[in-house]
């Protein structure tokens, strides 16, 4: 039980790392920022990380992307089957292809939503793991445009002012 | 071997000679006392359909309601439509006679009709249902190529967006499948070669994709030998019913093999060219599939090399060059279309099929956006599937 516990709440942290790194990359990196401007508006995603574990709920609108408690009609609502699994997939030990490939989620909405997720989570995972991890989750390890510390300091930052609530 | 994997075909086989007559009894067996048959125009006008009706009615056996209106891309507004006649008409079953469009609007009715939705596009998604309402489903396969009898996929496509969506659930997969040999008799030469060459590109995308497994592969190498044996007498001689059983059987299973490990680029592009170009499915493979092989080379030297025996005989394989056997494969392949070419003028380039090079954007945006580029063993962005684009014009 200790060890599911430890899991959730570490998938909980990455799970806001990740929103925050998605908010701080469209103003970092051109191909994140080209996949949002093409998002039609009001566009979200739901993320369920397990049997009573968090979940996450995101919104494009405005030119933001807003991190919500719950949404009730997602358009794309992504399920993964465990909390292992997510554990696995937030801590860099299998990637986005990978879990798709063993059938680690279910989803609802439009699969085309789903490839521009991934395309999203593949450039965010190139930021914030390091070469080792992402030559092995990663089909293509994408071209940084910046720094990886720069993300990093500004996430902490965005913390720090509490940018993301 | 794969960490994990997952491994599901439960549709029941009928093959070889006499398979038709065995249909009525199955839908017995299935509880299936009022059958909607579903077809398209042409099969209904060339006798193919009639084929089916005359066997279900020698054993007693008779639809309660017909329909023959599915286009060659059907939509997810005919298959609300089907829904709601089958509704209307008191139905009880599905058996659908066609190629892929047909047998996939049949999976779409049939998911609309257990989850007993109004539109199919509000269910629309992955692993995402639940069984659902019982709704007993036979189909027969009237070309050798899609596979599509055992699959766990339906490929729509969406007028709204001119987009070809795939519904991916195990409940999609039909009860039974009849595989005889006379429902392809009458395949002209072109529609053989290209539906036995998409059956190619089923067994080698499933064989090399990042889902590939030891249980898939062993279904894919094995039709791609039955291809490589029969696709070209198939091609040349129609009435061979040697040939003709071996591609369906072929068909289907390289259908099994990706159904369980899914497709690659070829089928993410040759989807977008569909919707986009209106290149016809099976012909779009036949020209991608050699440009994608060597786009996904560096990845796939190892794959590609253990493919060799099954396409060229173990003899000329070993006779190979280990460090030259994957790009050996690809020329195989690349041989294989270009005599296909000579025998029945099956397009090699998207010139010769018509394409024009101002659709490469459109069609690179929606390939880049269709799920089965995930799994394919490299990644490609828009850019790099103009690339492949550009080597296929």
């Amino acid at each position: 039980m200790m060890k599911l516990a430890l899991q959730k709440l570490t998938v909980g942290i990455v799970l806001r790392v990740v929103h925050a790194a998605l908010v701080e990359l469209y103003g970092l990196d051109s191909r994140v920022r080209e996949e949002f401007d093409r998002m039609p508006e009001g566009m979200s995603y739901a993320l369920q990380t397990g049997y009573a574990a968090p979940e996450l709920y995101v919104q494009w609108k405005d030119g933001r992307l807003l991190n919500l408690k719950k949404i009730e009609n997602p358009t794309c609502a992504l399920r993964l089957k465990s909390t292992g699994i997510s554990f696995r997939m937030f801590t860099g030990q299998m990637g986005l292809a990978q879990a798709y490939a063993q059938h680690a989620f279910s989803m609802q909405g439009e699969i085309a939503d789903v490839m521009r997720l991934a395309r999203l989570v593949n450039l965010v995972e190139g930021y914030l793991f390091p070469k080792f991890i992402t030559k092995h989750i990663l089909t293509d390890i994408p071209a940084l445009q910046v720094n990886p510390l720069r993300v990093y300091g500004r996430i902490f930052c965005g913390f720090l002012t509490g940018r993301y609530n | 071997m794969n960490k994990y994997f997952e491994f599901q075909n439960a549709v029941k086989l009928l093959c070889g000679d006499s398979a038709l007559e065995r249909l009525a009894n199955e839908l017995e067996h299935l509880g299936a006392r009022a059958p909607m048959l579903l077809s398209d125009a042409v099969l209904a006008k060339i006798g193919t359909m009639q084929q089916v009706v005359d066997a279900m009615a020698a054993e007693g056996c008779t639809p309660a309601c017909t329909f023959t209106d599915i286009p060659v891309d059907s939509s997810l507004k005919v298959v609300n439509d089907i829904a709601a006649l089958y509704r209307s008409s008191g139905c009880d079953s599905l058996v659908a006679v066609g190629g892929g469009s047909v047998i996939d609007t049949a999976k779409g009715v049939r998911l609309v009709l257990s989850q007993e939705a109004e539109d199919i596009l509000a269910i629309g998604g992955v692993e995402n249902l639940v069984r659902g309402q019982y709704i007993p489903f036979v189909v027969v396969p009237t070309t050798a190529g899609t596979g599509s009898e055992c699959t766990g996929v339906a490929v729509i496509r969406n007028d709204a967006n001119g987009v070809k969506m795939e519904f991916l659930s195990p409940f999609v997969e039909p009860d039974v499948a009849v595989i005889d040999p006379r429902m392809t008799a009458g395949l002209p030469p072109k529609a053989t070669a290209s539906t036995g060459f998409d059956a190619m590109v089923h067994a080698i995308e499933a064989c090399t994709c990042l889902q590939a497994n030891p249980m898939s592969t062993a279904y894919g190498t094995t039709a791609i030998k039955l291809i490589c044996e029969n696709l070209e007498e198939a091609t040349r001689n129609g009435s061979n019913k040697k040939a003709r059983y071996a591609m369906a059987v072929a068909s289907t299973m390289a259908g099994i093999a990706f159904s369980n490990s899914m497709v690659g680029a070829v089928h993410a592009i040759g989807h977008a060219l569909g919707g986009v170009s209106h290149v016809p499915h099976a012909v779009a493979m036949t020209i991608l599939l050699p440009h994608v092989m060597r786009y996904n080379l560096e990845r796939c030297t190892e794959s590609y090399a253990a493919l060799l025996p099954w396409l060229v005989g173990m003899d000329a394989a070993m006779a190979t060059p280990a460090e030259k056997r994957a790009a050996a494969a690809i020329e195989a392949v690349e041989g294989l279309a270009r005599r296909l070419n000579t025998l029945c003028g099956l397009p090699l380039t998207l010139r010769e099929a018509g394409v024009s090079r101002d659709d490469f954007a459109k069609v690179a945006e929606f390939a880049v956006n269709d799920g089965a580029l995930i799994v394919n063993p490299r990644a490609a962005d828009e850019a790099q599937v103009i690339e492949i684009l550009n080597a296929a014009y």
